[in-house]
């Protein structure tokens, strides 16, 4: 395997000193992985992002991408927030189009193709009809896949996503883990692949999309197992029905429930 | 319909009593000699020409508080450094109003429009640098945190997510502003006109009806031109922050 | 720029004591430019030494005259503001709570309201001449818009469900006017009341600038007509620290008041 594309040694993040997000976590994210990120509610899944991001220093610790340390945020590292972070004043094509009319993203296209990679991405996420919308119009669905849409339509290196699909309808959801692991390139070699981090509350959601899933506990937040997801790609429908997929959704379940009892009954 | 009726029914009752009130002296005005003044004010054109003078020093004043207010108050609500440094300045002058500098400035600049474009771009000033300060203040911290990850240079990301986010309050600030302005002129009119001669202006022409030719018909237009400009500027701005961020619905 | 937006959070740190050591900093910076400045201006008149200013300072304060003066001025506020306030929450609870009294008055209110109590100065002059009765009635008018149409809004979005939850407790219309219609629009009817104070200073000084024989403003005009700027500048002062501290004393009685409301906005 070759180096890391980004490592984290030992990364601890604390808010005032008193509370611990997180603690000591060490992890190397490969490149061109999907790598899922499951843990109880306030465990610090928001921090690690954010901190991959480059938006929060670690308060001791070291994070490396590509061997460099990481020292502040970079557009080859595309974030999805939990909050979707929409700009009120545009419409969704305006939103969708942000990065690649302001940002490095969209430097060598021609309008043209901008115009036309913008127009795909949002017919992906299925607001076809909305483009003109403000946000406030949209309802919580749809505003998450404005967000969606933000992001990919840049096409950064490396994918952060908080929770991209927590606020989807089962159905909407199926189609777009469908359509995130085209775009994150399953069919293709795994070289060719982008490297994705993607935080979930769903267990089946991480098992069905990732390569491995990292389970996090909680107070502070450390790091609880890793697992490895060895279901073959292509995935589909029938890797959703197949019983190796339940029996990895299942182990995961044994790791978490203990912490997701404690975390709920107080 | 009923309710219209009911509606009008105070005003109906005002202008009743203003007549009945006024029916005693020769001299008080009355609605009706009030219609008469100003259609010969109207017809003379000294009516319009006042309230031109006067909107010509509001418009200027409000422009020199709009270009200094908006750019320092950008600069005070997104370095802290600068907000810390100058919050003491801006709190110390923030209470003096308008009116009080207003003699130092008739020293400064003398009694002519000069004075009075001053002490418009003093009073609409620190309404517009409050709200912007707080517009850029307010913007949801992970709007910038999304532009920072998409790579905007500083400059674009003032241009375009600072300053689209804090535009309804800067918006806001203009109307509070403008309507001060206008206040404030009125004032300084007065205030000048009374002190010091001839200067121009609605708020002048007031004075001259009080003073000199003691015409309380061609006042009381005047109060009523006062409160109908009030009134217009006031629309505008709405309809400007209306048509100018949709978004919102403020 | 971007360290206050990626934490999200002010540099909050600052104490107490810090802010007072900046306040103190700037405005000795202030002042030190200020002097700096007078040296440069040949005339006395046009731009005194802050020296000269804390002379004049000191010289009203000891024969009276400062605290004479804005002792006029600050009972004209506070006898205006009561009388405004006695009238304009009552009525804008009743405009704010019922279609009729809002059917009946909103024209009229809106008709006079965008008419500045300055603009009624020349009037009021004529009517009152020269005393006290022109500044009272121009701060009056002044303070009385915001205080009614701020009462008004305030106690029409009294939310729904709490008049519903004390109707279903059984409790009688009055009941629910004091127990609830007002504290819920209190904090409205403050925020009014400090619009109402700030636009009553502004009016104090025109009217008295123009027609008292006393206060503050008189006493900036007449001292401007005795070209002493260096009192012109003291009094300036006073009115900057008095309206600072009315306003400061304000927010004081909301804090007290209405410990539930979340204070800022509309300074
Ligand atoms: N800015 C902050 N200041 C103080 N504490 C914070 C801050 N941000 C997060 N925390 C705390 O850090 C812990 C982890 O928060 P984080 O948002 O990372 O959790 P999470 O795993 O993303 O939760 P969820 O699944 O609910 O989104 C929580 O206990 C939270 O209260
Ligand atoms: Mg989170």
């Amino acid at each position: 395997m070759s180096a890391p594309k980004i490592r984290l040694d030992s990364v601890s993040k604390s808010f005032g000193g008193s509370v611990v997000a997180v603690d000591k976590l060490s992890l190397d994210i490969r490149d061109g992985e999907f790598l899922a990120i499951v843990g109880p509610s306030g465990c610090g899944k928001t921090t690690v992002l954010n901190m991959l991001a480059g938006l929060e220093p670690a308060t001791s610790g070291t994070m490396a991408l590509n061997g460099k340390p990481i020292e502040g945020p970079g557009a080859e590292r595309g974030v999805m927030f939990q909050d979707y972070a929409l700009f009120p004043w545009r419409t969704v094509r305006g939103n969708v189009e942000f990065g690649l009319v302001y940002g490095p993203a969209g430097n060598g296209l021609s309008p043209a193709e901008r115009t036309e990679r913008v127009e795909r991405t949002i017919e992906m996420v299925g607001l076809k009809g909305s483009q003109d919308k403000y946000p406030h119009q949209l309802s919580g669905g749809m505003r998450q896949r404005v967000a969606l849409a933000r992001l990919m339509a840049s096409e950064p290196e490396i994918l952060l996503m908080d929770e991209p699909l927590a606020a989807l309808d089962a159905q909407t959801r199926v189609i777009l883990q469908d359509e995130l692991l085209r775009i994150w390139g399953q069919d293709r070699p795994a070289s060719e692949r982008r490297t994705v981090v993607f935080i979930t509350h769903a267990i089946d959601e991480a098992v069905f999309l990732a390569d491995r899933v990292a389970v996090l506990s909680s107070h502070p937040g450390r790091l609880k197992q890793i697992v490895d997801i060895d279901l073959p790609r292509p995935r589909g429908d029938a890797t959703r029905r197949s019983g190796d997929f339940a029996r990895l959704c299942q182990s995961i379940w044994e790791l978490i429930r203990e912490e997701a009892y404690r975390a709920t009954m107080n | 319909m009923k309710r219209m009726a009911l509606r009008l029914v105070v005003p109906v009752l005002l202008l009743v009593g203003w007549q009945l009130l006024a029916s005693g002296s020769a001299q008080a005005p009355r609605p009706s000699t009030v219609v008469e003044a100003a259609i010969a004010m109207l017809r003379d054109g000294d009516l319009l020409a006042g309230l031109a003078t006067s909107l010509g020093r509001v418009f200027a004043g409000f422009a020199i508080a709009a270009c200094v207010a908006i750019p320092l108050g950008i600069a005070m609500g997104s370095m802290p450094t600068v907000e810390r440094n100058l919050d003491p300045l801006v709190e110390t002058f923030r209470p003096i109003a308008a009116l009080a500098i207003l003699p130092l400035v008739i020293l400064w600049l003398g009694s002519g429009s000069g004075a009075a474009i001053a002490i418009v771009a003093y009073a609409a000033f620190f309404p517009i640098l409050i709200n912007t300060i707080s517009g850029v203040k307010r913007i949801e911290p992970s709007l910038m945190r999304a532009a920072l990850t998409m790579g905007l240079k500083p400059l674009t990301r003032m241009r375009v997510v600072l300053l689209p986010a804090a535009l309804p309050s800067i918006l806001v600030g203009m109307r509070i502003g403008l309507g001060i302005a206008w206040t404030a002129i009125i004032a300084a009119e007065l205030a000048v006109g009374a002190k010091s001669g001839s200067s121009g202006g609605i708020g002048q022409m007031m004075f001259v009806f009080y003073a000199y030719s003691i015409d309380l018909n061609g006042m009381v237009v005047c109060m009523i031109a006062v409160g109908i400009v009030a009134f217009a500027l006031d629309r505008a701005l709405r309809w400007a922050l209306a048509i100018t961020v949709p978004w919102s619905r403020l | 720029m971007s360290a206050v937006s990626l934490t999200g959070a002010k540099a909050a740190g600052s104490t107490r004591f810090g802010g007072a050591l900046v306040y103190l900093r700037t405005m000795a910076l202030f002042v030190l430019a200020w002097y700096v400045g007078s040296l440069f201006v040949p005339s006395k008149l046009l731009l005194p030494s802050p020296l000269a200013v804390a002379a004049a300072l000191r010289d009203t304060a000891l024969n009276g005259e400062l605290f004479g003066n804005a002792l006029i001025s600050l009972a004209r506020l506070l006898a205006s503001l009561l009388a405004a306030a006695a009238i304009a929450v009552p009525l804008g609870l009743l405009m704010g709570r019922s279609r009729l009294w809002n059917d009946l008055l909103e024209l009229p209110v809106e008709m006079l309201r965008p008419i500045a109590g300055i603009a009624w100065i020349p009037l009021a002059l004529y009517l009152f001449g020269i005393g006290h009765r022109l500044p009272l009635f121009i701060m009056f008018y002044t303070a009385f818009f915001p205080l009614l149409v701020g009462t008004a809004a305030g106690a029409a979005a009294v939310d729904k469900r709490l008049i519903a939850a004390a109707r279903t407790m059984g409790l009688s219309g009055p009941t629910i006017m004091r127990r609830v219609i007002v504290p819920a629009a209190l904090p409205a009817i403050l925020v009014s009341a400090r619009l109402a104070v700030a636009a009553s200073w502004t009016a104090v000084v025109a009217a008295e600038l123009v027609g008292a024989p006393n206060g503050l403003g008189y006493a900036i005009e007449y001292y401007r007509s005795m070209l002493s700027t260096p009192t012109v500048m003291a009094f300036i002062v006073t009115i900057g620290v008095l309206g600072f501290l009315t306003d400061k004393g304000l927010r004081q009685l909301s804090k007290v008041l209405t410990p539930w409301a979340q204070t800022g906005a509309a300074r």
